[in-house]
């Protein structure tokens, strides 16, 4: 992935991943597989760029995780958001509102 | 994100970091299992699955450097790896590791001396409250200053009460006083005003301080106790106020005791109340005025203000010296003096130490990074950032500067405590042989802040300059060949340069001063100080106000020391010959009065004074015990004086009039000039005899004589056949039996009292040359280093000239020329920043200018031959290769 592309994608993704565990707790996988289907396989989070953003936003403390069976029985890392994450998930969803918003009819003035 | 999160993820990944990789492991690989799984579950067979799982997923170990990449506390972790490895690095290299060190420790560590004695002095504030608004008092005259007052000088500035709050007066050293219980014992003691506890703010912690009434005329015999004597004398019984305490045989009632914190200015074991007569117009300059700023107002504002009140003195005393004006400087700024300039350029000197050892090292460093020109290369080639590398290295010199610096930081300590056991160092703040020098806060951060600073120097042009390296080409290079590129070449000739001409600065500076001890011990005094022994004594007691009560013990006590065997001659004086402090104007009979003249320095002897010290008689007479209070007065004059004021006749004969206006009890008839003496260093060795008049002890006024009983001690002076400590018990022990009880006490030799007349030219020219032999070590090792490693790359070029002919007398003027074009380059900007630099130091130099032909051109020649020497043995070796063997080693 270029640079370029992380960038564009830094803040995105962070949403992406806070709007994928509002619904409630998952793995990483489930959560790759959560932003794949809600933005209709248009994002495909790839683990280099997945677990990174986890580890930071967990360090930040938006999320916090534990170790638990998955729907296979394999043990894994479930994360889920804390009530700063729930707070910042408000406030992301608010900003990406505004700036899409903005975007669009900024796109359509003739 | 919050401060605490991030607190607790650092601590868990640098501290249980272990578990915290354990897990991310279990984390990647439980995903790739799981996305195995589900292509299992969509019909793959599972080694396709397990393939492609991880293939999307891009590698465990890449995912898990890309988390960690991120991960808070990497910073950190990574500088501690860092230093890690620079730790290993050095450890392998103890060689170089050891020769640095020491280089840097040398460096620092004399750094640190220097600067813990400035410190002392110069930095460390005076302990009392509001100390910067304190300032002392003194007469600015256009050919110098005085610092002593007298009480009209007293009155004047207590009225300046628009600019001082507080204003105290006390005596300068003080007399002295004999502590008469069962074990006589001479104390420091002053006289003080009332005002003088308030304004330096120091409580007593028993009893109280002087009240006005004590500090009044008649106030009675009443003294304050230091916290030392108080635990000394009286073992720190808390009932000792009200109790007497018996100062020369008169009893003195104790009224207080001062705390322990406060440091006596001057050092005083007890005070004693000044009780002079406020209203006195005697003009006898005697003690010294300290006053305390009003808040709010600056020095500045303050001198204006003693201007017009200096002006308006002479015009309410137009018997004072018109020349005189007033003015106050800070009391820090008094007991610092000159030693603040004297200091700052041992700072400056010693910096340049440091400067040249850092050019070493940075040398080394150099020659080491070229050396791992590869490794550095292979690094970056795996995809170290130029940063990481450079970090590398500064990591790497800030390790060796700051294990230089501790080790200084030692070393600096005791070379301190060992030169200043060598040469006292007549520095102010001190303490008694540099007891106040210290490690403080101030230490220690100028240790650490010079530590790191040099660390950075040295470390940061190699370092930038290794990393600056083609990796292409140094990984193509073969390991041992990978040479010294041009610019690096440069790089280290021009440290070379600067450190030659860094230590021609200081050698030319040590020289100078050299020349300037040289020329004080070959001054000849005048006067003789073999086998003299200086003893004090305090005259305590009315008896001792009149000049008949000093004369009487002085014939006793010379009676009785002159009946002693092995003493060949004594004398009683308040002055010695070195130093005659006190100075009197007088007037010449039947010339006419012309204001502003005549005047000089002025002492009391004894009978057998100048025969004690051999000062010879040019004409007329000595002194004689007929000289008494009742015979006609009498007075001796210095050579100075006499072609001074008779420059064509002979001044014996003529008579003068001392003291005139003065006031009543210092008002004497007018004396014979019945001598001329040879002259002798009267004002220190480094100061030309100034103009002298002696009068004999028992002529000396009333007034006079009590001025100098409660001013200072008396000194005697007894000369020995031979070595003189050997008669000390004996000497004592008349004193004190002529005295009747008085101790006596500072008991010195002539020549230790010599000897500390130039204990401050001493302490410079032994510092400055210590710096100047160390700046010419270091530098004849730079200048070898350079050329013993550039010999060693150049072995293959050498073996190629001599197999094409070219014979050992030419590879070694080659190599002698190349090393020699540096240090001669370095010798010429030497001597140019010398030219300018030593006037720096011209007050401080005797005898010899600032230009001194003979230090440009000895120094230089030193610097140059020690040079040829360090760029010879590189270049016998270069002249030793073996062009076979050169050329078979590639």
């Amino acid at each position: 992935m270029s640079s370029k592309q992380a960038s564009l994608l830094q803040g995105t993704l962070d949403l992406l991943v806070l709007k994928a565990l509002g619904a409630g707790e998952l793995h990483g996988l489930g959560i790759s597989r959560r932003i794949e289907q809600v933005t209709l396989g248009t994002f495909l989070v790839k683990p280099g760029s997945l677990f990174p953003a986890l580890h930071r936003m967990e360090a930040a403390g938006w999320l916090s995780s534990f170790w638990g069976e998955s729907e296979n029985n394999r043990r894994a890392k479930f994360y889920r958001l804390t009530r700063t994450g729930k707070r910042q998930l408000e406030v992301e969803t608010d900003q990406w509102t505004r700036v899409a918003h903005a975007m669009t009819s900024a796109l359509r003035a003739t | 994100m919050t401060l605490w999160s991030r607190a607790r993820s650092i601590s868990r990944n640098l501290l249980r970091k272990q578990q915290v990789e354990r897990q991310l492991d279990d984390e990647v690989r439980v995903y790739v299992d799981m996305l195995t799984d589900e292509r299992i579950a969509a019909g793959m067979s599972p080694s396709e699955a397990r393939r492609t799982a991880q293939a999307e997923s891009g590698g465990i170990e890449q995912v898990k450097q890309a988390v960690r990449d991120r991960r808070v506390g990497t910073g950190l972790e990574l500088l501690w790896q860092d230093a890690r490895f620079g730790l290993r690095q050095l450890r392998r290299n103890p060689g170089f590791t050891i020769a640095v060190v020491a280089a840097l420790a040398l460096g620092i560590g004399a750094n640190t001396a220097i600067f813990s004695v400035v410190n002392a002095v110069l930095l460390k504030p005076l302990t009392y409250p509001d100390a910067d608004r304190i300032v002392h008092f003194y007469r600015p005259f256009p050919e110098g200053r005085r610092e002593e007052a007298s009480i009209p000088e007293f009155r004047s500035i207590q009225q300046q009460t628009s600019v001082f709050s507080e204003v105290a007066g006390y005596d300068a050293a003080g007399p002295g006083f004999n502590l008469t219980s069962e074990r006589p014992e001479q104390v420091h003691g002053i006289h003080v005003t009332a005002s003088y506890f308030r304004l330096f703010g120091a409580p007593a912690i028993l009893g109280r301080t002087f009240t006005a009434h004590e500090d009044a005329p008649n106030g009675g015999k009443v003294v304050i106790l230091s916290y030392g004597l108080w635990q000394r004398k009286f073992g720190a019984s808390p009932d000792v106020i009200g109790k007497a305490l018996s100062l020369g045989n008169e009893s003195y009632t104790i009224v207080g005791v001062m705390e322990k914190q406060f440091v006596p200015m001057p050092e005083a074991d007890i005070w004693l109340p000044f009780q002079f007569e406020s209203v006195s117009n005697n003009l006898g300059h005697f003690f010294h005025i300290v006053a305390m700023l009003q808040p709010g107002i600056g020095l500045s504002q303050a001198n204006a203000q003693m201007k017009l009140a200096g002006a308006g003195f002479l015009h309410d005393y137009p018997k004072a010296n018109p020349a005189q004006g007033f003015a106050v400087e800070s009391l820090r700024e008094t007991i610092v003096g000159d030693s603040r300039k004297s200091l700052l350029i041992l700072l400056g000197a010693v910096g340049f130490v440091l400067l040249i050892a850092c050019a070493n090292v940075a040398n080394l460093l150099l020659a080491r990074a070229t050396g791992r020109k590869r490794e550095f290369a292979i690094r970056s080639a795996l995809g170290a950032s130029r940063i990481r590398i450079v970090r590398q290295l500064l990591i790497e010199s800030v390790l060796l500067a700051v294990a230089g610096g501790m080790l200084g930081l030692a070393l600096g300590f005791v070379s301190m405590r060992a030169l200043l056991a060598i040469s006292p160092a007549g520095l102010p703040r001190i303490g008694e042989d540099g007891s106040a020098i210290g490690m403080d806060w101030r230490v220690l951060g100028f240790t650490l802040a010079v530590s790191l600073l040099t660390g950075i120097l040295f470390g940061l042009f190699p370092a930038l300059s290794a990393s600056r390296s083609d990796l292409n080409s140094a990984l193509k290079e073969s390991s041992s060949r990978s040479g010294t590129g041009f610019r690096q070449g440069k790089a280290r000739s021009l440290l070379v340069i600067g450190e030659v001409s860094l230590a021609l600065v200081l050698l030319i500076g040590s020289a100078l001063l050299i020349r300037t001890f040289v020329a004080l011990q070959g001054v000849g005094s005048g006067f003789d100080s073999h086998n003299i022994l200086t003893i004090e004594m305090s005259l305590n007691g009315e008896r001792y106000h009149e000049a008949a009560g000093v004369a009487q013990l002085s014939r006793d006590g010379r009676d009785r020391l002159n009946a002693l065997p092995g003493v060949e001659l004594s004398a009683a004086a308040y002055w010695l010959p070195i130093d005659t402090g006190d100075g009197l104007g007088f007037q010449i009979v039947g010339r006419p009065v012309k204001q502003g003249c005549c005047g000089g320095r002025w002492m009391s002897i004894s009978p057998g004074y100048l025969n004690l010290f051999k000062i010879p008689i040019l004409r007329g007479r000595d002194f004689s015990e007929s000289d008494s209070a009742s015979a006609p007065g009498v007075v001796l004059i210095n050579e100075t004086l006499a072609t001074h004021l008779w420059p064509k006749e002979n001044p014996v004969g003529h008579q003068i009039v001392i003291g005139k206006d003065l006031g009543p009890a210092f008002e004497e008839p007018a004396r014979e000039i019945v001598g001329v003496v040879a002259d002798f260093h009267n004002a220190g060795l480094g100061h030309p005899p100034l103009p002298l008049m002696i009068v004999p002890i028992a002529q000396v006024t009333d007034g006079n004589t009590a001025l100098y009983s409660d001013s200072q001690p008396l000194l005697w002076l007894v000369r020995t056949r031979n070595d003189p400590h050997q008669y000390l018990a004996a000497i004592s022990e008349q004193l004190r039996t002529a005295s009747g009880g008085f101790p006596v006490a500072h008991i010195r030799t002539m020549d230790e009292v010599m000897g500390r007349s130039t204990a401050r030219e001493s302490f410079n020219m032994l510092l400055l040359s210590i710096f100047g032999a160390s700046a010419l070590v270091l530098a004849a090792i730079g200048i070898y280093g350079l050329m013993a490693y550039s010999v060693e790359q150049r072995t293959q070029e050498i073996g190629i000239r001599m197999a094409l002919g070219a014979d050992r007398y030419v590879i070694r003027r080659l190599v002698v020329w190349q090393g020699m074009r540096l240090a001669l380059v370095g010798v010429a900007v030497g001597v140019a920043a010398a030219f300018g630099l030593t006037r720096l130091i011209a007050s401080f130099l005797f005898g010899v200018e600032p230009w001194d032909p003979v230090a440009f051109v000895c120094v230089p020649l030193l610097l140059t031959s020690v040079a040829l020497l360090a760029v010879w043995l590189p270049a016998a070796r270069a002249s030793k290769v073996d062009p076979l063997q050169a050329l078979r080693a590639e």
